[in-house]
């Protein structure tokens, strides 16, 4: 059929009616170029009955700036495939052209949901490549602020899941939870969404009152409020049933996508680098990773759920244990580390959030990746939609939580 | 060039166009009062003896003017209650605590480009509203609001207000077909599987009502239920009330069965390419359905426009006003200032900080407030068709709360499980229910 | 540092690596050449002695002489990360066998580093360009791809030449291009 269409259009484009309806798009095939590669190939081809319908880059619900082309039949979803780069701004190549210490203002908006983590990988790849050793005070800081930034970060997303199966309420009353939070990291960094907070060797700041009051304020009541929250969603049966059995990740798949953080601990593999790969000081603290064996939605939805109360956990750990002491390391202002490569990585509210560092001996890193778990986990809305109605790629694709900020790096 | 041409060109344009409309609007109005005294009597008679015909005109054009204020009472109820349960604040800055919103809404949708995307098929797109907005509005002449207003008291009134809201599911499908976009496609679709689907349970649910009742006439329905509060028959047919909510929530296209315009899947659905008054014609229609479904069920199952309990007071007889003679004038000439002094006097006098005109501009406000109030309260005890309104809109309004706090709290079921829970769980329950009132009415009433 | 992981790598790939194997802090380093990279992750991925079985990373690199893939690898059996290098891919040319068929989420990095570097992942089947648009003809994180002169600067590396976007195939590997540590 689209063969026929795009004969047609070569064919008599001196028509003047052809070529009238080609501008307005009538005619006018996805994509305008001959496929590329097989799969594209694959993709672009019609079959009987299907059809494409174009979500975004202006869609209610594609978390961001997402293009999605969906083929399909009906209300059912033969494939998909998404379309990225609408938000792509080469923070890799800006950052090689930085000094170590200007990175962290590039990496910090990419995923500007959970900032914090995207700070803490680099500063602790570039610590890596300097063999610095950070104070112990600068690192419960950093895992308390981290840790809070989780909250905020899963508090937006229950909102969003809602958001995105039709439910009105859910995210205004998880904005309840984000915005206290993310005020208090405010009055402790400066800065309420890209917070800029974290240093090589250290932290920028130190506790102070303002802080401390708002966290002691929302401790107390913290518990109770997210589960308040929560009981709005987990015991709605039109959610439950939307969320259960669908999108199904098995073990091997999630291993095979290389999924990371909450979904593939949805399906049944404890891999949390704070346990796997540790860093900081998360082997002093006690806390546990919560799994689930379905691997479907509403285990992905769980396992954050769950990792909330753990959250609350480590936080009031923090408090306790916090020692004291400087929170910055000593360091020349101008770092040349020398010549090396170093790997880090840490646990993000949305997976392994992860940066190669290659250092040539000058003040600007050689090369410097960026590893997004968003980027990683939108590919597996493709696989895991295919066969589901119009209505499940979002539930899929909210409950995987992709930040487009995070996927077009 | 002479003078009255050059002060005809002197003027500003809408001098011009108020200089030429006066004279037409002069001679209309001569004309008028010419036609009234000429062929008045006439007129009149022919009216009299065709008075259904007066009746059905001035109830659709009542009907039509109605649901403008319905509509904008259900939006701002809905934007507020919203809100209020999101924890917003919802509209409060155009009038009191916003409630003059959907006017400017209203107002804002009329003053908007109405525009046709290139490649739509123009007729059926223009005419797709319309059709929508009909079908809502027609719908509306057999509900009965009180004892004696209603549109047309028809024997077949249920089975027209069934007709009449299958044919809304047309102009969606002629919406979502001539849009020339897939979302609006989809759309259209989705209604008219959801809607069709949905109108056989719904109307199977209320067939028990229709063999107790032994009519399809809504208003002698709702006469059925006078009496105390177990007349209704929501105590009667529970179950055949819980599949009618569902099935006219799917059938009002209200959350948790949007489908058709599910914003995060299919963005608009149908009206994703409407905008103007096109797009405010769905709105209007998609409230006044809300409107019509709730007082429908009102009138199926909660007794109408019967009060749950007894009115403690006797209804007084009308005053005979014209007995009073010249007493009526002067009541009406001294009441109003007397009063408005006696309710000015206690501020002017008690609070040393107010001019006299102040004083008077309260007693003016409270006097109006007491007035209405005596009205209403007269009104109230000597018609009981007032009565009855009130009930009615006060039950309608109630189911109105109902469907936007569903929307507020629900997330959007899936069409597989929409149709499933259509064909699978309402279908075999209004049989069900169906079947068991048919046997109790063999039961009761078969003699022995 | 895991000395077993490196004494168990080199009984294992000793003439395949390119080089000694590397460690430093919690990270192990080897180098193979491109066309080894399909058996070596397929053995480090599937025999119980290594068991890799998350892919953490997967990157292209470009040294300024050679170009590279890294794959950073992760397993229960070791506390170091393993960093796989695919050392020595021509800038003109960069091929190497894809690892989708471990890894099916490979497929989107490997698109990221053919739109970054012009490395042509063979065996990936859905090789365009996934960040830059279609048309696009450079390779934007290529040593000899310059930023315009308005990009940030170090203000410790002093001012470099005038930096300039143009494509690859009428770049020059002068002396502008920043070369890579030969370590």
């Amino acid at each position: 059929m689209s063969a026929d269409l795009t004969t047609a259009r070569h064919a008599s484009s001196d028509d003047p009616r052809v070529m009238l309806e080609e501008a307005v798009g009538v005619f006018a095939p996805i994509p305008p170029y001959p496929p590329r590669t097989e799969r594209e190939a694959e993709f672009y081809t019609l079959g009987d009955g299907e059809m494409f319908i174009n979500m975004g880059p202006q869609h209610p619900s594609t978390h961001g700036v997402l293009r999605v082309v969906l083929k399909i039949e009906g209300e059912r979803v033969v494939d998909l495939d998404p379309v990225l780069g609408y938000l792509h701004r080469g923070v890799e190549k800006l950052c090689e052209n930085a000094d170590y210490h200007h990175t962290i203002a590039y990496t910090d908006p990419l995923e500007y949901v959970s900032a914090l983590f995207n700070e803490w990988a680099p500063v602790m790849a570039f610590e890596k490549l300097m063999d610095v050793e950070v104070p112990r005070r600068a690192e419960y800081i950093r895992v308390l602020s981290g840790e809070l930034n989780r909250i905020a970060s899963h508090a937006l997303f229950m909102g969003w899941m809602a958001l995105d199966l039709g439910g009105l309420t859910p995210i205004l009353w998880s904005f309840i939870e984000r915005d206290e939070i993310v005020d208090m990291l405010a009055s402790l960094t400066g800065q309420r969404m890209l917070f800029n907070y974290f240093r090589i060797g250290g932290v920028n700041g130190d506790l102070n009152h303002e802080f401390m009051s708002r966290l002691g304020a929302w401790m107390s009541k913290a518990t109770s409020q997210i589960e308040a929250n929560q009981a709005l969603l987990n015991e709605n049966e039109i959610f439950v049933r939307r969320m259960r059995g669908l999108g199904t990740l098995d073990r091997e798949a999630a291993f095979r996508l290389c999924m990371t953080g909450p979904n593939i601990r949805a399906s049944g593999v404890p891999l949390d680098m704070r346990r796997a790969h540790p860093y900081s000081v998360y082997p002093d603290l006690e806390f546990d990773i919560p799994t689930r064996q379905e691997g479907d939605c509403l285990a992905r939805y769980l396992v954050r759920l769950d990792e909330v109360k753990q959250s609350i956990r480590i936080i009031d750990q923090c408090l306790h244990d916090m020692p004291d002491g400087p929170i910055m390391a000593k360091l020349p202002r101008l770092m040349r580390p020398r010549p090396g490569r170093a790997y880090a990585a840490v646990e993000g509210p949305r997976g392994q959030y992860a940066t190669y560092a290659i250092s040539d001996g000058t003040d600007q890193p050689f090369r410097m990746r960026i590893h997004d778990p968003s980027f990683v986990h939108l590919q597996a809305v493709g696989l895991l939609t295919s066969g589901n109605l119009i209505a499940d790629t979002m539930a899929i694709m909210a409950s995987l939580d992709p930040i487009m900020g995070g996927v077009d790096k | 060039m002479d003078s009255p041409s050059r002060t005809f060109e002197r003027l500003t344009l809408p001098g011009k166009v108020i200089f030429t409309l006066v004279p037409i609007l002069i001679a209309l109005l001569a004309g008028l009062v010419m036609a009234i005294v000429l062929v008045g009597p006439f007129a009149l008679d022919f009216l009299s003896a065709n008075l259904p015909l007066v009746r059905f005109v001035v109830a659709a054009t009542v009907v039509l003017l109605m649901t403008v204020p319905t509509a904008f009472l259900i939006i701002y109820m809905e934007m507020k209650v919203i809100a209020l349960m999101n924890l917003r604040y919802g509209p409060d800055r155009v009038g009191p605590y916003g409630s003059l919103l959907s006017v400017v809404h209203g107002l804002k949708v009329l003053m908007k480009e109405d525009f046709t995307p290139t490649g739509a098929d123009g007729i059926v797109f223009t005419w797709a509203p319309v059709v929508v907005y009909m079908a809502s509005v027609m719908t509306l002449l057999v509900l009965p609001f009180a004892p004696g207003i209603f549109g047309v008291d028809m024997n077949i009134g249920l089975l027209y207000f069934f007709a009449m809201g299958g044919l809304g599911v047309v102009g969606l499908l002629m919406a979502g077909w001539s849009s020339f976009n897939k979302y609006s496609l989809i759309g259209g679709l989705r209604s008219a599987a959801q809607v069709v689907s949905y109108e056989i349970p719904l109307t199977l649910s209320v067939v028990g009502i229709v063999l107790l009742s032994g009519t399809l006439s809504l208003n002698k329905i709702t006469l059925d239920q006078s009496g105390s509060l177990f007349d209704w028959y929501v105590f009667k047919q529970p179950l055949a009330f819980l599949i009618f909510m569902i099935a006219a929530t799917a059938e009002a296209n209200r959350t948790p069965f949007d489908l058709t315009e599910a914003d995060s899947e299919i963005v608009a659905g149908f009206a994703t390419e409407y905008s103007g008054m096109r797009f405010g014609f769905f709105f209007f229609a998609e409230y006044v359905n809300v409107f019509i479904v709730s007082g429908l069920a009102v009138a199926l199952f909660m007794g109408g426009w019967n009060a749950p309990f007894d009115w403690p007071f006797p209804i007084v007889a009308q005053p005979d006003l014209a007995g009073m003679g010249v007493g009526l004038l002067l009541a009406i000439g001294l009441i109003p200032p007397l009063a408005i002094l006696l309710l000015a006097m206690p501020f002017y006098l008690l609070n040393t900080g107010l001019r006299f005109w102040q004083a008077l501009v309260i007693g003016f406000v409270l006097f109006n407030v007491v007035a209405v109030a005596a009205l209403l309260g007269f009104a109230f005890i000597s018609f009981d068709w007032v009565v009855g309104l009130l009930w009615f809109l006060m039950k309608t309004y109630g189911f109105v709360f109902l469907f936007v706090w569903m929307r507020g709290t629900l997330p959007r079921v899936r069409i597989d499980q929409l149709m499933g829970f259509a064909w699978k769980w309402l279908l075999p329950a209004a049989l069900l229910n169906l079947f068991v009132t048919a046997l109790a009415i063999v039961l009761v009433t078969t003699p022995r | 540092m895991d000395r077993a992981l490196k004494r168990r790598l080199e009984a294992r790939f000793g003439d395949r690596l390119l080089g000694p194997i590397r460690q430093r802090h919690d990270e192990t380093e080897i180098r193979v050449a491109p066309g080894d990279v399909p058996e070596v992750m397929r053995a480090l991925h599937d025999e119980p002695e290594f068991r890799f079985e998350a892919l953490m990373d997967l990157c292209g690199v470009d040294t300024g002489s050679v170009m590279q893939t890294v794959y950073h690898l992760w397993s229960e059996t070791t506390p170091d990360w393993l960093r796989v290098v695919a050392d020595g891919l021509s800038r003109d040319d960069p091929r190497v066998p894809s690892v989708t068929f471990l890894w099916k989420g490979a497929e989107w990095q490997e698109r990221e580093a053919y739109d970054m570097f012009g490395i042509a992942f063979e065996g990936n089947r859905d090789l365009r360009r996934i960040y830059m648009p279609p048309d696009y003809t450079s390779f934007p994180l290529r040593k000899d791809f310059f930023l315009p002169d308005d990009a940030a600067r170090s203000p410790g590396g002093g001012v470099r030449h005038i930096e300039q976007a143009h494509a690859p195939s009428n770049a020059t590997v002068d002396a502008q291009v920043r070369k890579a540590p030969t370590s």
